[in-house]
């Protein structure tokens, strides 16, 4: 695989990515603004983050649906914490998200130990997950947070969004660490023949936990930013966001199958998605013909970028 | 295409050269079959101890009858799953399939009109996604996820979400009864063995299983591939359309909007089943079985006073536990 | 064999499952409650100082051509089909207002707030809302007071200050106190019943089942609650669940509580198809038109809601009334079209009226 074909979905994505954003500007002259892009990127966080370490479980060939339930539980264990057992609102929103990260341990653990497929072990906690949260919020909400926590989900640090600050130092960390590390290299190879990497030495089992861990904590992370913006806490946050995020994620070139994918792409799968959302809204599309349109354009963008590579490996 | 460099699960051996006694045959063949009917068996013992009213025939009714079309639908998933694809996109296609049904029904198009429409409809609309999938290679997610978001975007643009209501009665076909039995029970039976035998004993149901198992070999050994990815994917819409059928004529109102969850639930009952995510393995068999016991825990739950509030993370705990079952007892063989 | 040995394990966890048993729940929240009297004495309410939210700096829109986006729970379901369809009867009659609806496909508060944030910057004169978390939402609404536009909602309120007005179909008291007093009528003083709610995490639902709670213990002591059962938005769910309560309790149930316009149909079915009409007895809040068949097969006697075409309608006068300056704080009434003159309540709130109880008689006037 060289460099090139590595970009050549990106490329095409980009291009795309620029032409929609030129014919939503056209469609409502409120799209195109600082404050409207800004805004966008602040409701795009959560997704953002659990798409990022999505990206890496794919490139693995694995997948991780139940993201959305850890980060419901998070959130529920945050307030649960703080009100409940009484710590304070920082450590309680530690505690919870290594909570998080512990479920997404416990993910990797099922898929490593037992050799359980990773759709299918996700699968089983991603109901487990959701019924935790469910039983320890006993359906209740908690509220009232201090005034402090909310610059987190609401407040701004040098004219950007809190949170997407915390997306951006993410996205580039991630890319770093997936297009120039060892580690990196590590997560490709698995993801095109884990077999030979294992007899090639490398550490697939710990690799791997890693990142189930990781994206435990995306999830985790996402979860306490969700509650700060929206400042209160249910069981049912984030019910559905793991399709949400594979969609970025394919629909940003990597391969459900592994051994493909760059954080650029999932980046820019991303803002695709949210500018359709917001600037077919804008437009006076109704949110239902919104959702048919993405649909359509991640079979066309991925259809697309296959018949480009028709002569390619796959 | 290829699944290769994925985990390689344990291959269950179908035909063996060895010829070991019919038990141990059936246990090798039917292991995770034999696993979710184990526990099935349990809760209902376990259950009943509790609260006999558990199997009374009208629980076991409302417990098969009531979940039937999920493990129609069920049926055709694992064949898309043991081809070595994924379709997420089945619960809303089966919410827009209700609602065309409905519509028909009340329109005042024949019965037999409004039970077709469905299953043809659904082969239609799957044949298109099983062509992206086989020619144009997009993966099956990927194609599927799309359809997903058109079908459920469109449901509610064209319908609006209005109830369909005023069904004729001889439309709910769901609530007759065939020998004293409720029809959803025995078009579940009839349906699974039938498709059973065919998976297991036609040269097209066993050509599935390579193709899931290794596509590049099939393909050398002469099987179209692609036809049959094709096929595969409209044999599930009609089995998608038929579990329509039971799904929409169970009440006397049609709710046009995709139910939800509905994928995510089907797609638990095949792989629970038995139904191996990386394709080549399963049958139709342990897919209807792990539908009747998600069916069963629902229920017992309920008879057993679990608190409401825990109920979901019990059955996910009970999932874990088939699941993490089943590896132990290949791990055992292996 | 180690079948065996697993299914033993399969079997335990059941009966560890068990053991959580006996705690009490019933799905109501856990704000205080505020029972009606058992007879028709109506409520005396404190008079309440307005507790809305303002807009700033919002132009002069009176007489002018509003531009309104209605954002209910969801869309997709008879209840806010009917709510959407009020809204467009009154910007009809009206003429200078331009509705529209656009919901979230699930009852979803991220959907539901992304929504409202685009319509905020699309720059909408007016927002009607119908919240899935009265404090999640807040926020945003507050963003949308902030930029000027005037907010009213309806049917599921958000914290006070986050709007300006709610347009409140029928206190939680009055549901409470229509449904408890229906079920006993039909099931008798000492009868048990069994109750079918969406989540438990649906603000609306907690809150009434809460307040029923209260107002059975204060006025139907005799009467048993069995227990609440969840069936999500979903109506095949809710026939099963039905079904599921049907078979646990035999003939100790006596009655069923939909607490949504999509169970208590599938719960008239489930007991249609039991051949237990008559037996078991299903009270709920439903929409007329779902609910036809069973009562005129007289297996439902009595259905309760308000109505929300009605409800609509007149949360789209108020939010003309708002934009007009017709209603401002400290007012008493509002002038809602054919509906007359609302009242009032808790500080920023105007009272519909009192719910309606559909019976064979009068459910074939009503289509929605």
């Amino acid at each position: 695989m060289t460099v090139k074909s590595i970009f050549r979905h990106e490329t095409l994505l980009a291009l795309l990515l620029v032409a929609v954003l030129i014919v939503l500007s056209f469609q409502s002259d409120r799209f195109f603004t600082v404050s409207n892009l800004l805004n966008q990127g602040r409701l795009m966080t959560e997704i953002g983050l659990i798409a990022i370490a999505m990206t890496f479980v794919i490139a693995t060939g694995g997948i991780d649906l139940s993201v959305g339930s850890i980060l419901g539980l998070t959130a529920i264990l945050t307030g649960v914490f703080w009100q409940n057992v009484g710590m304070p609102l920082a450590v309680a929103a530690c505690a919870a998200i290594a909570v998080g990260s512990f479920a997404g341990f416990c993910n990797g653990l099922i898929i490593t130990r037992f050799n359980v497929p990773p759709l299918i072990a996700t699968l089983a906690t991603l109901a487990l997950y959701r019924g935790l949260a469910e039983g320890i919020s006993q359906a209740r909400s908690v509220r009232g947070y201090p005034e402090w926590f909310y610059v987190l989900g609401q407040g701004e640090v040098l004219g950007v969004p809190t949170q997407l600050w915390i997306l951006l130092l993410a996205a580039v960390l991630a890319s770093i660490i997936l297009a120039y590390t060892r580690w990196g290299r590590t997560v490709y190879a698995i993801g095109s023949n884990e077999v030979a990497s294992r007899f090639s030495g490398l550490s697939v089992e710990h690799t791997k936990l890693a990142l189930y861990t990781a994206s435990g904590f995306a999830a985790a992370l996402a979860g306490v930013i969700f509650v700060s913006r929206v400042s209160t806490t249910r069981s049912d946050m984030g019910t559905g966001i793991e399709l949400d995020a594979i969609t970025a994620v394919v629909l940003g070139g990597t391969s459900i199958f592994g051994g493909r994918g760059t954080i650029l792409g999932t980046v820019i799968g991303l803002c695709l998605i949210q500018a359709l959302k917001n600037g077919l809204s804008l437009a006076g599309v109704k949110g239902d013909g919104t959702i048919m349109l993405i649909g359509a354009v991640l079979i066309l963008a991925i259809l697309a970028s296959n018949l480009f590579e028709r002569s390619g490996t796959r | 295409m290829a699944m290769t460099g994925i985990d390689l699960p344990p291959v269950r051996p179908r035909t063996g050269l060895q010829r070991p006694g019919a038990l141990r045959r059936l246990v090798s063949d039917y292991g995770q079959e034999l696993v979710v009917l184990t526990a099935i068996v349990a809760l209902f013992i376990v259950v009943t101890m509790v609260n006999p009213r558990f199997i009374s025939t009208n629980n076991l009714t409302s417990i098969f009858a009531g979940n039937a079309y999920i493990a129609v639908a069920a049926i055709g998933m694992s064949m898309v799953i043991i081809t070595g694809h994924i379709d997420v996109s089945v619960g809303a296609l089966i919410g827009v399939l209700a609602t065309i049904s409905g519509t028909l029904a009340v329109a005042g198009y024949p019965v037999w009109v409004a039970w077709f429409a469905p299953v043809l409809v659904g082969m239609a609309i799957n044949s298109v996604i099983g062509v992206l999938v086989a020619y144009a290679r997009i993966p099956s997610i990927v194609v599927t996820l799309g359809a997903l978001s058109i079908l459920r975007g469109g449901l509610i643009s064209v319908t609006g979400g209005t109830w369909i209501s005023g069904l004729p009665p001889e439309f709910l076909i769901a609530q007759k009864r065939l020998l004293g039995l409720p029809v959803p029970i025995i078009a579940m039976v009839v349906l699974t063995i039938l498709a059973a035998l065919w998976m297991r004993y036609s040269a097209f149901g066993r050509s599935l299983y390579a193709i899931g198992g290794n596509p590049e070999a099939a393909l050398a050994t002469g099987i179209p591939t692609e036809r049959r990815t094709v096929a595969v994917f409209a044999i599930h819409g009609a089995f998608a359309g038929l579990a329509t059928i039971l799904f929409a004529t169970q009440l006397q109102v049609i709710q046009s909007t995709v139910p939800p969850n509905l994928e995510l639930t089907v797609i638990t009952a095949s792989v629970i089943g038995g139904v191996s995510i990386l394709g080549g393995t399963g049958t139709v068999i342990g897919s209807t079985l792990a539908t009747i016991l998600f069916a069963t825990i629902g229920s017992a739950l309920i008879f057993v006073n679990v608190s409401a509030y825990w109920l979901r993370a019990v059955i996910g705990l009970l999932i874990l536990a088939t699941v993490l079952a089943d590896m132990l007892r290949r791990r055992g063989r292996a | 064999m180690r079948n065996i040995v697993l299914s033993t394990l399969l079997a335990l966890s059941v009966s560890t499952s068990i053991s959580y048993a006996q705690s009490t729940w019933t799905g109501g929240d856990d704000l205080p409650t505020n029972p009606l009297a058992c007879d028709a004495t109506p409520a005396t309410a404190a008079a309440k100082p307005y507790d809305g939210g303002q807009p700033t700096n919002a132009p002069d829109r009176k007489g002018k051509t509003l531009t309104v986006v209605d954002v209910p729970k969801l869309v997709g379901i008879g209840y806010f089909n009917a709510t959407s369809k009020g809204i467009a009867d009154a910007a009809k009659e009206m003429g200078n207002m331009n509705a529209k609806t656009d919901g979230p496909s699930k009852a979803n508060i991220d959907d539901q707030i992304t929504l409202i944030d685009n319509y905020i910057t699309s720059g909408v004169d007016g927002i009607l809302f119908a919240a899935n978390d009265p404090v999640a939402i807040a926020p945003v609404l507050k963003k949308a007071l902030a930029a000027g536009i005037n907010v009213v909602g309806y049917d599921a309120n958000s914290t006070p200050d986050a709007r300006q007005w709610f347009v409140n179909q029928a206190e939680f008291n009055g549901i409470a106190k229509a449904m408890i007093d229906s079920a006993a009528a039909e099931i008798g003083e000492d009868g048990a019943f069994a109750i079918v709610t969406s989540t438990f995490t649906t603000p609306n639902q907690a809150r009434w089942i809460s307040e029923m709670e209260a107002y059975q213990a204060k006025c139907h002591p005799k009467m048993k609650w069995l227990e609440t059962v969840e069936a999500q938005e979903d109506n095949i769910l809710s026939f099963n669940q039905s079904n599921t309560l049907i078979n646990k309790y035999g003939d100790e149930l006596k009655g069923i509580l939909g607490m949504t316009s999509v169970a208590t149909p599938a719960a008239a079915d489930a007991v249609t198809q039991a051949g237990k009409c008559g037996k078991i007895a299903v009270v709920g809040l439903a929409t007329p038109n779902a609910m036809k068949p069973y009562v005129s097969a007289d297996c439902v006697k009595s259905v309760v809601l308000w109505n929300p075409v009605d409800l609509g309608y007149a949360a789209a006068y108020v939010l003309r009334a708002v934009a007009d300056g017709t209603l401002a704080p400290g007012g008493t009434t509002v002038k809602a079209g054919k509906l007359g003159d609302l009242s009032v309540i808790n500080g920023s709130e105007i009272l519909l009226g009192a719910p309606t109880v559909f019976t064979k008689e009068n459910i074939n006037n009503f289509d929605f």
